[in-house]
């Protein structure tokens, strides 16, 4: 069982290296780094307690909308999908990406305290 | 069918509305007369203020001092050419004796000049007043054509009533018949308030006036004014709960009304009420009521009568068709000479003897009160199995007995007593019969209340193992007080009838007897302001916040990894611009979080969003060139 496990795990990771293009690596590191800090935050809640929950959880919202921006601008960047985002181009979803931020942002800071 | 139900349903509700006929509520006392009579004597400095108060002063009846000095006052005032100055000089002089007022050719020429359709009502008032006060001939006709004239135009309470008080100075001769018509229209004015009250919005003095103008053209032409008995009682009610008044207008208005009611010769309204409290016993057994008209003066030609007198509590009727006897000028009647029982009864009487009287059917409560004695006072010591026979022992009125009882829980302390009326025999039951035991070492007190039996005779029994929870276990001696009491006994009493000394089982009463602290200050309350939450301790929040931006260390080590780098940054304005844009927002957010509020942040963003987004737009245009060029 386990064998099999590690050999989709090892086999998914070479693919992952090969065929991925850098520009996707780098948004995916960007990825990785959000979803580490959203995972932190949670666990400091959990082991020391809810005590300024509107912060918690406005560093939590800030940290799950990053990584939905970033999941969003990873598919509309990557070139296999071209075919479904004719209209928008990297740039513009970029642009987006930017926008989108900044309102995460603004209700983020707002929630702060 | 159903018709004469209705019609038989109407005369039933006419005929019940007429047997609550109202009675007058306020009238004139004497003091109200009296301190009504000071106003209208205070000092006069004109001419119109003279007349308020010598006329006012005549209707009411009373004596008008120095009629030389009053005479020579409105000489002096008096202007021969204003029709107001020889109305109220003429009025005055006509209400003291021995005053004439000079009248030349040139006065009457004024004064028949002002009775034109083109003088307002007032002037027409005065003007025919004044004529007539003075002796000088005047045209009824043509005066009762101005009036008419006048009122079509002048369509107000005030006129209408001053076109009454004229009318009634013309000669008999003349024709009134619109005018009488008047009466009728303004009753048809007045506010009926509650079914008490009966006056015109315009106030006091109006309808005083109304009453005044109204009485005297009745009088004059004797033909009865249009005014139900229940109008006049209204109207009385209105007039007179007024009891200070304002201006010698006013209060010359109240006499006027007052002089009209007592002597005119249609209605008179009777005002009957008792002399002192309404209350007969065998100490005073007359019952004496005043009968007067609404002055206060007694009526001289009265019979009073009681219709029917009946009590109260049992309905039965005591008296039926007995006549009062005047008595210095106080109607009396021996009420104890019919021995009635004591409690209260309802009179009602009828005042006759002229046919103006209105409001002659009164209905009053009379009470009767006694003097009450307490007999066959029995108190014993019961043992609870019976087995032990009662020793009664018997208490008379006032004195206390001699020996103290003794009751523990196994018996039970008695006492049974009649209450009698002292001078008929008749066995009472007052509102009030409660026993009262008082601890004198600590001051309480327990009240029993007791209670009748169906032979009168009263009972109380204290049963010390069930009551023990009244006198919180408390052994001691108690004294015994008898309390009777109600609203139709003169002699309420309170007797120390005997001690008995009570012994409970537990002695589980607490060691200081606590008074029932009801209204002593209660413990302060302090308030908790909200404590803030725990906080953990600052190692570990430091601690934390290093982990938390610890994976950004990850990621640059990540991208370096991945060789990203900024070597395609072109160095055009609008990147830059865009670049200075970008981070001037994340600045923004940040002095968001510490300074400002949602307002000024949303301002500034506008701003350089703005910025931004056409340089980040130029920039990224450009890019896709580069791009597409690329490729």
């Amino acid at each position: 069982m386990s064998n099999s496990v590690i050999s989709v795990i090892s086999r998914f990771l070479e693919e992952y290296t090969t065929t991925t293009p850098n520009k996707l690596k780098v948004v995916d590191a960007y990825l990785l780094y959000i979803l580490l800090t959203g995972a932190l935050q949670f666990l400091y809640c959990l082991l020391v307690g809810t005590f300024p929950f509107n912060s918690f959880l406005s560093g939590f919202i800030a940290c799950v909308g990053s990584f939905i921006l970033g999941v969003c601008l990873r598919i509309q960047i990557n070139p296999q999908n071209k075919g479904e985002f004719l209209s928008v181009s990297p740039e513009r979803a970029f642009a987006d990406f930017l926008f989108a931020h900044t309102v995460l942002h603004l209700v983020v800071m707002n929630f702060i305290g | 069918m159903d018709r004469c139900g209705l019609f038989g349903l109407f005369i039933l509700s006419l005929a019940l509305s007429g047997a609550q006929a109202v009675t007058p509520a306020h009238h004139l006392s004497l003091s109200d007369v009296a301190r009504l009579q000071n106003l209208l004597s205070q000092q006069f400095t004109d001419l119109e203020s003279a007349y308020y108060s010598v006329v006012g002063l005549k209707k009411l009846g009373a004596v008008i001092y120095d009629h030389k000095e009053v005479c020579q006052f409105l000489k002096s005032q008096l202007d021969p050419t204003s029709v107001d100055s020889l109305f109220f000089a003429a009025e005055a002089s006509q209400a003291i004796s021995g005053c004439e007022i000079p009248v030349s050719n040139e006065t009457r020429d004024i004064l028949l000049a002002a009775v034109s359709e083109d003088s307002t009502m007032t002037q027409i008032h005065r003007a025919v007043s004044a004529l007539s006060s003075l002796g000088l001939p005047l045209a009824s006709q043509e005066v009762v054509g101005a009036l008419t004239a006048r009122i079509n135009k002048e369509d107000n309470v005030m006129a209408i009533t001053l076109a009454l008080q004229t009318a009634a100075r013309l000669s008999q001769q003349a024709e009134f018949g619109g005018i009488l018509e008047e009466i009728e229209d303004l009753t048809a004015r007045l506010d009926d308030l509650g079914g008490i009250y009966l006056q015109f919005e315009e106030g006091l003095e109006a309808t005083a006036m109304f009453v005044t103008a109204a009485y005297s053209l009745s009088d004059h032409v004797d033909i009865e004014p249009p005014l139900k008995e229940d109008q006049v009682i209204q109207l009385v009610n209105s007039i007179f709960s007024k009891k200070s008044w304002d201006s010698l207008a006013e209060a010359f208005s109240v006499a006027s009304a007052a002089a009209a009611l007592s002597n005119n010769h249609f209605h008179v309204p009777v005002v009957v009420s008792a002399q002192g409290p309404a209350t007969v016993s065998h100490s005073q057994p007359t019952l004496q009521l005043l009968v007067t008209d609404v002055m206060s003066q007694p009526l001289a030609s009265a019979n009073v009568l009681v219709e029917s007198a009946y009590a109260v509590a049992s309905k039965s009727i005591i008296l039926s068709q007995a006549p009062f006897t005047l008595n210095d000028g106080v109607f009396e009647l021996n009420f104890m000479s019919s021995q009635p029982a004591s409690g209260y009864y309802q009179f009602t009487v009828a005042v006759t003897g002229d046919n103006r009287l209105v409001a002659n059917h009164v209905e009053l409560k009379v009470k009767v009160s006694t003097e009450v004695a307490v007999t066959n006072m029995d108190l014993s010591v019961v043992d609870k199995d019976q087995s032990i026979g009662t020793k009664t022992t018997r208490v008379d009125y006032p004195s206390k007995a001699k020996s103290s009882f003794t009751a523990d829980s196994h018996q039970n302390f008695a006492m049974s007593f009649q209450l009698v009326d002292v001078n008929t025999g008749v066995e009472l039951s007052p509102h009030q019969t409660f026993v009262r035991l008082h601890n004198q070492k600590t001051g309480q007190e327990v009240v029993f209340v007791a209670e009748p039996d169906n032979k009168n005779l009263y009972k109380f029994e204290l049963d010390t193992a069930e009551r023990k929870s009244e006198f919180d276990s408390i052994s001691g001696t108690y004294s015994l007080y008898l309390i009777v009491g109600d609203a139709t006994l003169e002699n309420p009493i309170l007797w120390n009838v005997a001690d008995v000394v009570l012994k409970f089982v537990d002695e589980d009463a607490p060691a200081t007897i606590q008074a029932k602290t009801l209204y002593v200050p209660k413990p302060e309350i302090q308030h908790l302001f909200r404590e803030p939450e725990k906080k953990p301790p600052t190692v570990v929040s430091n601690a934390f916040t290093a982990l938390v931006l610890s994976p950004f260390l990850l990621l640059l080590i990540l991208w370096f990894k991945l060789g990203a780098n900024i070597s395609n940054f072109s160095f055009s304005p609008s990147s830059i611009l865009f670049h200075v844009g970008h981070a001037a927002m994340l600045g923004l957010m940040y002095v968001y979080w510490t300074h400002l509020n949602m307002f000024q942040t949303l301002k500034y963003l506008t701003i350089i969003g703005g910025v931004t987004f056409l340089a980040g737009n130029r920039m990224l245009a450009q890019k896709a060139v580069k791009r597409t060029e690329k490729k």
